[in-house]
């Protein structure tokens, strides 16, 4: 589904964020990207989800390469892959309703299959009750998840999650790992970065561990 | 239908935004159809003109008058000359009872006539001709005042023939200006855009990252940019109307009833809708600039 082939990004001004990564991560997988912070866990999110490209090597998904496609046909890809940002990048101009229903509106779905897929994916995380709440009034934990309902919206085969639980308290983490796990169950490939170790022992997934922007072994 | 469905948005959008800032967009498309009003009053006020010097000219003749002693024999001479000449189309021979006698009934100079002691008009030729052109037309007068017999050869379209050319040069002059202000429209568009772009800077990025294409950012800008366009337009020949109406009227209580000829003359509906149409394309290409401008300064800021 996600497969790294000798993949090295380099920033520009030098930093070199990821050097000789090769990993894949097969349909259905759910896999946990740890590491310590600058260890290029997020960079490799933005890879595999085709928000940035890599400098060499090949990164394919969905059967595409995506080193190898136009502005359009990458934009195309992003559609088929929810995307929970580390910085929720929510907009604070709107409801949740219209935060969450921004990516079928970028993809022209008509306004009454809007509604369904918008509340359905609202009462999945939680939040049906908060549709017309501004962001702003709502706490760490309901953005993170109002971010998650975003990236869930169109329906992806892929979730890809930067630090889905970076600044949450214990029992908040848990049950939005244990979230990402339902989806998981019913074949969504999750890809999620985390440093909660503990978290991820729980989840008893596979887990890619990054150090100095390279696969530890 | 996704594709139908995505255009309805985009205008649904722009008009949203249009009606969010009431005010504020009713002056800038009060600007933008100032702007496109001047050349449209301009037009009017030309075409006005160019109806007046086109009535004068659909008849253009010469006169050509003959010297007082011209024997019979000379005006058939003449006759014949100006016939074979190329320039004429119609030769008309007025005798000079006859002028004399128009004269009578026209004018109010009967009178004075009478006291006259004989005919003091000569006889006379009404030549229709081929060309306008002055140079030309020089050339043939030149060549019929030489004739034996005659004494003067007038041309009494000349001026305005002479009022066409300044037709021609206010057009000119118009297209220069309608040129000037349509950048201007487009530049005010533009700048207007790119101000709701750069307010709108994190909406974009979020639609990039959920998966918008570039076409999909810029569509609601460019509609955006076409109904401000379009509504100036609008507003630009309906203002422009109106005013033409109003110096329509005030030119009817000037003017006396057989001076008729003279009127406002408002643009074809015809015309109207193409102002309208290059006013939206205007807003269109200023807000493609604006927005192809910006977006290309988001991507190097990444």
């Amino acid at each position: 589904m996600i497969q790294f082939s000798s993949v090295a990004k380099r920033y520009e001004g030098g930093l070199e964020a990821l050097h000789g990564v090769s990993v894949e991560i097969a349909a259905g997988e759910m896999v946990a990207v740890t590491g310590h912070s600058g260890a290029g866990k997020s960079t490799l999110l933005k890879l595999a989800a085709g928000l940035e490209r890599a400098t060499s090597g090949t990164v394919v998904v969905h059967g595409q390469n995506v080193g190898a496609l136009g502005e359009t046909a990458l934009a195309m890809l992003r559609r088929r892959i929810g995307f929970v940002f580390q910085d929720h990048k929510l907009l604070f101009d709107r409801s949740a309703y219209d935060n969450v229903a921004l990516p079928l509106r970028v993809s022209g779905f008509a306004g009454d299959e809007i509604g369904r897929r918008v509340r359905a994916a609202l009462d999945k995380v939680g939040l049906l009750a908060r549709e017309r709440a501004m962001p702003v009034a709502l706490s760490g934990g309901e953005q993170q998840r109002l971010c998650i309902a975003r990236a869930i919206v169109n329906r992806p085969s892929i979730l890809i999650a930067d630090e889905p639980t970076g600044n949450l308290d214990a029992d908040y983490a848990k049950a939005i790992l244990e979230l990402f796990q339902s989806f998981h169950r019913v074949g969504v490939t999750v890809l999620l970065s985390t440093h909660d170790e503990a978290g991820v022992e729980r989840l008893g997934c596979r887990r890619v561990a990054l150090a100095s922007g390279t696969v530890a072994p | 239908m996704t594709w139908l469905r995505l255009h309805r948005h985009a205008l649904a959008g722009a008009l949203r935004r249009l009606a969010a800032q009431p005010l504020a967009s009713a002056f800038s498309i009060l600007v933008l159809a100032v702007a496109i009003s001047l050349p449209v009053l301009a037009a009017v006020a030309l075409r006005s003109a160019g109806t007046v010097a086109a009535s004068l000219e659909t008849d253009p003749h010469v006169n050509v008058f003959l010297a007082l002693d011209a024997t019979d024999e000379d005006v058939r001479r003449i006759g014949e000359a100006l016939k074979s000449s190329p320039e004429a189309v119609a030769v008309k021979f007025i005798p000079r009872a006859q002028a004399l006698e128009e004269l009578r009934s026209t004018t109010h100079l009967a009178e004075i006539l009478d006291s006259l002691n004989g005919n003091p008009l000569p006889h006379a030729f009404t030549v229709r001709v081929r060309t306008t052109d002055i140079a030309k037309l020089n050339e043939t007068r030149e060549a019929w005042s030489k004739l034996p017999k005659v004494d003067q050869v007038a041309a009494d379209f000349e001026w305005s023939e002479r009022l066409g050319q300044w037709v021609r040069f206010g057009n000119t002059v118009l297209a220069t200006i309608a040129l000037v202000l349509a950048c201007a429209v487009a530049f005010i568009v533009g700048h207007l855009i790119r101000l709701q772009v750069v307010s709108q800077r994190e909406e974009i990025e979020v639609s990039q990252l959920v998966g918008a294409t570039a076409s999909d950012v810029r569509r609601p800008f460019l509609y955006h940019g076409l109904t401000q366009g379009a509504l100036a337009g609008l507003v630009a020949v309906g203002a422009a109307a109106a005013v033409a109406a109003w110096l329509g009227t005030q030119l009817r209580a000037l003017t006396p009833s057989y001076a008729a000829e003279w009127n406002i003359v408002f643009l074809s509906p015809g015309a109207c809708l193409a102002v309208v149409g290059i006013a939206g394309a205007l807003g269109l290409a200023g807000a493609w600039w604006a927005v192809g401008r910006e977006l290309r300064r988001f991507a190097a800021a990444r």
